[in-house]
């Protein structure tokens, strides 16, 4: 069994240090790894992010994070990764992970996503720059996280976003801002590889439950959803990767 | 924590709205983009969840002197940080 902490939009800044700490000292006991869904920071400054260092770092199990939109407002992201990465915090952009969590290998690929909307009431490329500019972003990183997760020679996928893959976990948002909050390309991403669960935030108005077109859980871990420090879940074998990379074309081969 | 403002009542209009909902979340003391924005006959309703009660009250500060003729009720809560009293088993 592997045990996965997970929590989102934690908007870190001064006035919140110590707030999650006396729930993260219990960390150890209760999960192998924790993954943090993005929007760490309030603006995305890089004192934020030795805020989010302080409180995060350092907690006796694996912390690996994606980055999400207000970690990018003040462009200042190359500094706001360096302050995370020094308290031990992985962050995943289009890339991924393997730990070994008592002999099961447990792979995260991870990637902030982006917008466009869900199948059927969608962004496409095509018209203004701008336009063509906006998908085009989500299609590269949707790509990369494609990639991500095909490529890990591992027991158990997880794929970690901040924008949400789709719109089940969106419940309670207004519909039109969906295409705001993210987009079918990132589901269609997660659905190429056998990925046991996709986690994201984002969606603070949204609700906990939902799962892509290819049956894989999704889980909308945003703190103001889950109304926690963070959500655990417990994933039991067989799992749907075992020992398996899997191609571009989405088969499964040996490794 | 509730706070009202109350003066000579114009009655809120859609712009109004659109006006507050960007103030919360382009004003670089808030910076929330999570709260809602919703109109109750003369007056509107701020409501959503944040993560210090420090960011509450700047909301409501800042509200309040920038539409100081506006009935505005905040009702913003601090989102817990308790640790999870169960785990979701996922088989
Ligand atoms: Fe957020
Ligand atoms: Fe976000």
């Amino acid at each position: 069994m592997i045990r996965i902490a997970a929590v989102g939009d934690v908007h870190m800044d001064r006035d919140v240090l110590g707030r999650f700490r006396p729930a993260l000292e219990e960390l150890p006991d209760r999960a192998d790894v924790l993954l943090l869904a993005g929007d760490l920071t309030r603006h995305g400054t890089e004192e934020e992010a030795r805020c989010v260092a302080t409180e995060f770092g350092n907690l006796g199990v694996p912390v690996v994070a994606v980055l999400g939109n207000h970690d990018h407002h003040r462009d200042e992201v190359p500094q706001v990764i360096r302050a995370l990465e020094t308290a031990g915090i992985v962050v995943l952009e289009g890339t991924n992970l393997v730990l070994d969590c008592g002999g099961v290998r447990l792979g995260v690929a991870g990637a902030k996503g982006f917008g466009g909307g869900f199948a059927g009431r969608c962004a496409s490329e095509f018209g203004e720059p701008e336009m063509k500019a906006f998908i085009r972003t989500t299609q590269a990183i949707a790509d990369q996280l494609g990639e991500a997760l095909r490529e890990m020679d591992c027991d158990v996928r997880v794929a970690l976003t901040h924008y949400a893959p789709v719109p089940d976990t969106l419940a309670g948002e207004p519909l039109e801002i969906y295409p705001f909050l993210g987009s079918y390309l990132l589901g269609q991403a997660i659905d190429s590889a056998p990925t046991e669960l996709a986690l994201h935030g984002h969606a603070h108005a949204g609700s906990e439950r939902g799962s892509t077109p290819g049956g894989v859980r999704v889980r909308n871990v945003a703190h103001p959803v889950i109304k926690q420090a963070y959500s655990v879940f417990h994933l039991y074998p067989p799992y749907a990767g075992t020992g398996a990379r899997v191609s571009a074309a989405g088969e499964t081969g040996s490794s | 924590m509730n706070g009202r403002a109350q003066g000579d009542t114009e009655p809120p209009d859609d712009y109004l709205e659109a006006a507050i909902q960007r103030l919360l979340t382009e004003h670089n003391a808030i910076a929330e983009q999570g709260l809602t924005v919703t109109r109750r006959d003369h007056s509107l309703v701020v409501c959503g969840e944040v993560e210090s009660a420090q960011r509450r009250e700047e909301i409501l500060r800042l509200v309040l002197e920038r539409f100081p003729n506006l009935p505005v009720t905040v009702d913003i809560g601090l989102i817990r940080t308790e640790a999870p009293s169960t785990v979701e088993e996922l088989r």
